[in-house]
């Protein structure tokens, strides 16, 4: 493995760790925003917001494998 | 308020008797009107949205000559994947930055970034003056403008950005002014 090859996993390693974090953030203000206001739409929201936190996930774990495993 | 014939219009914008309930919201409290900022003022990060997609499609072309199929097609991934939280992000600041006018107060719900929330809220007796700012080709065009709401003594002032029909807005506060005043 080069060294582009490791600087390149580290960086996705990061931005999957952050966005995990980020979609974790957004889904918990969500909830809190779901409380102050309750609109017709609000379960679309939310149901978006969780997906966003499962895609988020999976690329964190995805990303991990891939390091494991290689 | 019965007079206002723009009912639900410019995209869940500009809704009268909305079923919507808030937290803090008491008994005899009754939602007349919810509003939110007028979707043409969101053009900005329409198009920045559509520029990112651009953009990843001529990365993609220079991208090809020094690095790998499996680096490319993640990269694209993360690529996607931040445009479409960029799109989420802002249109969640857009659903959750709304004004409530009730038969009793006025509330700003306002969700900065996402992550900070400021709600507001000024009785019907402490409003004082009602001013619409509304100028420029856009705001004329689309009919939309800011509602400034300055209430009494130490009491919060209320801003309301960028809302469809602000006049209309104005008139439905005002006709419950006159209704609370009246009784």
């Amino acid at each position: 493995m080069d060294l582009k090859d490791i600087f390149f996993k580290i960086i996705i390693i990061i931005f999957a760790i952050f966005y995990f974090l980020y979609a974790l953030v957004i889904a918990k203000q969500v909830k809190t925003m779901d409380k102050i206001l309750q609109d017709k739409y609000n379960q679309l929201i939310l149901l978006v917001t969780s997906m966003q936190v499962t895609v988020s996930l999976i690329i964190l774990i995805m990303v991990l494998l891939s390091i494991i495993i290689i | 308020m019965e007079n206002n014939n723009k009912k639900n219009s410019v995209f869940y914008s500009y809704c009268l008797n909305p079923q919507v309930k808030f937290d803090t919201q008491e008994d005899s409290e009754k939602v007349y009107l919810l509003l939110r900022s007028h979707p043409f003022t969101q053009i900005g990060w329409i198009l920045s949205s559509i520029f990112f997609f651009v953009l990843l499609f001529v990365l993609n072309l220079f991208l090809q000559s020094f690095l790998d199929s499996g680096q490319i097609l993640i990269i694209n991934l993360f690529f996607i994947v931040f445009i479409l939280s960029y799109i989420w992000f802002n249109i969640l600041s857009w659903y959750f930055n709304v004004g409530v006018i009730t038969n009793k107060r006025v509330i700003d719900i306002d969700l900065h970034a996402v992550i900070y929330k400021e709600i507001s809220d000024a009785q019907l007796g402490k409003i004082e003056d009602i001013t619409v700012k509304s100028g420029g080709y856009l705001q004329s065009l689309f009919d939309y403008g800011s509602i400034f709401i300055q209430t009494a003594g130490a009491a919060v002032n209320i801003e309301f950005n960028n809302v469809p029909h602000p006049s209309d807005a104005v008139q439905v506060i005002n006709n419950l002014l006159g209704k609370k005043h009246g009784s």
